[in-house]
Parts: C-alpha cells; structure tokens; sequence
C-alpha cells in the first residue's frame, strides 16, 4: 500500500510500504494493506512504516490519518524523520 | 562641460552602486529559489486539509462550531491582517500591499463595518503608524522564514475572539504567489472558513464509506483551526516568496539603469578627454608657432 506522510511544511514521505502503526488519540492503531476506508485523529509519539527494505521511524504530532483506496495519509501538526543515528 | 576627472569619479562611483545591487539580485535569486520551494512543498498539506473538510463538512455542523459560524452580510467587525516585509529595495511590492489594504479599509468602512489592523513585517506597520492609524496588534519578528508556529501564534487569538464573536470575519492582505513575476496583492477572508464541499465534491455520501474515530464531528472540530492556521501560514509562505521575487525584479532594473548610466558617463567622459588633448596640443603648436616668430 501507499503511505503518505504530510507537514505542514513540506510532504516528509512518500512511498510504498507493507505496515503502518501510529498513535492515534486513544492508543496506537496498525494498518495493514487493503485496510478498511478509515479516518482517526493522531496524538503525539512514534508512527512506525514498515518496508521491506526496513522500518523508518517518524515523530508525529496532532492532525489526522485517513486510509483510502490503499492509501494511507498522515496529515501532520508535525511530522518529522527520526534518523538512525538518535535511535 | 564637465571636468574629466570628475566625471571618471561619478562613473566609479556608479560602478559601486551596480556592483551591490547585480549581488543583491543574486543573493535574492537564490532566496527566492528556496522560498519558492517551501511555497510548493506546503501545497499537499494544505490541499489534504481542505479536501478532509469538505469530505467531512455537512450543513448541520455549520451551527455547533463556532468556526464555520457563518454571518450573511451583517458583519460588525473585522479584522484586517497586513502581511507585509521587513525589509525595502523590492519596487513597489510594500506599497501596493498597503495601498490594497487601505482600499479594503475604505470598502468595508463604506458598508459600515469597522475595522481594525493588524500589522505582520515592518513595512506596513511603519506607514501606518507614520500616517497614525492604530494597529491592533503588530509584529515584525516573522521574517522570511515563517514556521507553521508563527502562522499560529497570529491566528489563536483571532480564532478565539471570532470564536466569542467579538469579531465576524479575519481577512488577510498578503501576497499570492503565482509565479515570480505574477504577485498580485491579494484579500483573502480566512475566517469564517468557507465550505469547501459546496464548491468541489458533490459527493455528500462520502461520509457514510469511512470508520470515523472518535466521530466526524470530532474530527472536524480537531481539523478545522488546523485549516485556519494553515491558510495564514501558506499567506506567509507566498508572502515571503513573492517579496524575493519583486526585489529580484528591482535590483534587476538597478542594475540595468546603472549600467546605461555607466555608458552615457563613459561617453561623456572619453569626449571630454579628447576635447582636453585637443586644447593641449593647440596650446603647444600656438606656444612653438609664437617662439618661431
């Protein structure tokens, strides 16, 4: 499935991927290819996409994350890449 | 004519001038790449937010938030958000923003709406504070970086007053960025926040398809100052990118005229050169024709 993860400053990602967990409201939600149609608030932590090529770990904040047609799309208060070298 | 001597100072002199305004024009070349890139970069973000609002709005919700609060023609107040630069040398971009704004002053006044001014860069808030009208409130600290951050440290206290009611409408004047050449001054109304859906998808079924959590009211109540802070920070955004534009432009035209004028004074300068070994020589050939006689 396609992932898309939006600041408002610039687009932050954009590919494929086959898992996506991020935090949501009330607690972290996964979503998995072929998912529902969904729509959820985001709250603040770690949103996680796996690839095959690895997992790249981001730090979100508030706005939302919608699920359609396969897509997956974080729009983000904040959002940002945390790169290997802190983790 | 002039003297040689002062003219080959006027033509350094001009040379210096060309040479600071062809780097300012480089330096905002180069500024005006990069603003036009976060313009761009801003555009998914904004254009997810107004589509989830309009997949999300129906009517119904217009009357429980405060920030759809919709007020027909009866607005009492507004509040009026200049976005101007910081800095000068750019030709007419400051003014025309002020000039704009002063018309949309005197357009609401007309219809008996009062209005009050908000500054947002120097620029503006010195020529209104020059000609002594007041500001509601001002800051000049944004620059030409803005951050989503200063878009909502503008807005929160204008939400919050049109939230009340204390004010029926947020409009902004700022720069809408085109293209580097095309930045017409603009009034954008921010608040109340216009429904999308009326105007692009039709589709009001949409709704239903979705698993909404908590609920779309919900949702929309968490998106929506995102949405107004948003539509301020890409007002910023294209501000800043259309100011590197014009000022490009400016020290362009500097630079050209500079160099015209180098060439006239050279002219000028080569000819009174000449016409000085001329008398010279005459002076000589006079001197020996009179000692020979």
């Amino acid at each position: 499935m396609k992932v898309v993860i939006l600041s408002p400053e610039r687009p932050v990602f954009e590919g494929e991927a086959t898992a996506v967990v991020a935090p949501a409201y009330d607690g972290e939600v996964g979503i998995l290819p072929r998912h529902a149609p969904f729509m959820t608030l985001l709250g603040e932590g770690r949103l996680l996409v796996r690839r095959q090529e690895g997992t790249q770990e981001f730090k979100v904040k508030g706005g939302f994350l919608q699920v359609r047609q396969d897509t997956v799309r974080v729009v983000a208060e904040y959002a940002t890449e945390v790169t290997n070298a802190d983790s | 004519m002039p003297k040689p001597r002062e003219l080959r100072r006027r033509i350094r002199s001009v040379e210096n001038t060309r040479q600071i305004t062809k780097t300012m024009e480089m330096v905002a070349t180069s500024k005006l790449k990069r603003a036009t890139d976060r313009v761009i970069a801003a555009r998914p973000y904004a254009a997810a937010l107004s589509e989830i609002i309009g997949e999300l709005y129906s009517p119904d919700l217009a009357e429980r938030f405060p920030l759809l609060r919709q007020v027909g023609d009866r607005v009492g107040r507004v509040a009026l958000v200049l976005i101007t630069s910081n800095r000068g040398l750019c030709g007419a971009f400051n003014g025309n923003l002020i000039r704009l704004a002063k018309q949309r002053m005197e357009e609401l006044n007309r219809q008996g709406t009062e209005v009050e001014l908000h500054g947002i860069g120097r620029k503006g808030i010195g020529y209104f504070r020059y000609i002594g009208h007041r500001l509601a409130s001002q800051r000049q600290d944004i620059g030409d970086k803005p951050t989503p951050r200063h878009a909502a440290e503008v807005m929160a206290p204008l939400m919050e007053r049109f939230a009340s009611g204390e004010i029926d409408a947020v409009e902004v004047v700022f720069a809408k960025f085109n293209s580097p050449l095309s930045t017409p001054p603009t009034v954008m109304r921010i608040l109340p926040v216009t429904p999308v859906s009326a105007a692009g998808s039709g589709k009001g079924g949409g709704r239903g398809n979705y698993i909404l959590r908590p609920s779309a009211e919900a949702i929309v109540e968490a998106v929506l100052p995102l949405y107004v802070q948003n539509a301020m920070f890409r007002a910023l955004v294209e501000t800043a990118a259309a100011e590197h534009g014009a000022r490009r432009t400016a020290m362009k035209n500097a630079t050209d005229s500079a160099g015209e004028m180098i060439e006239m004074l050279r002219r000028t300068y080569n000819r009174a050169r000449q016409a000085q070994i001329t008398q010279e020589i005459a002076e000589i050939v006079g001197g020996a024709e009179a000692l020979k006689g």
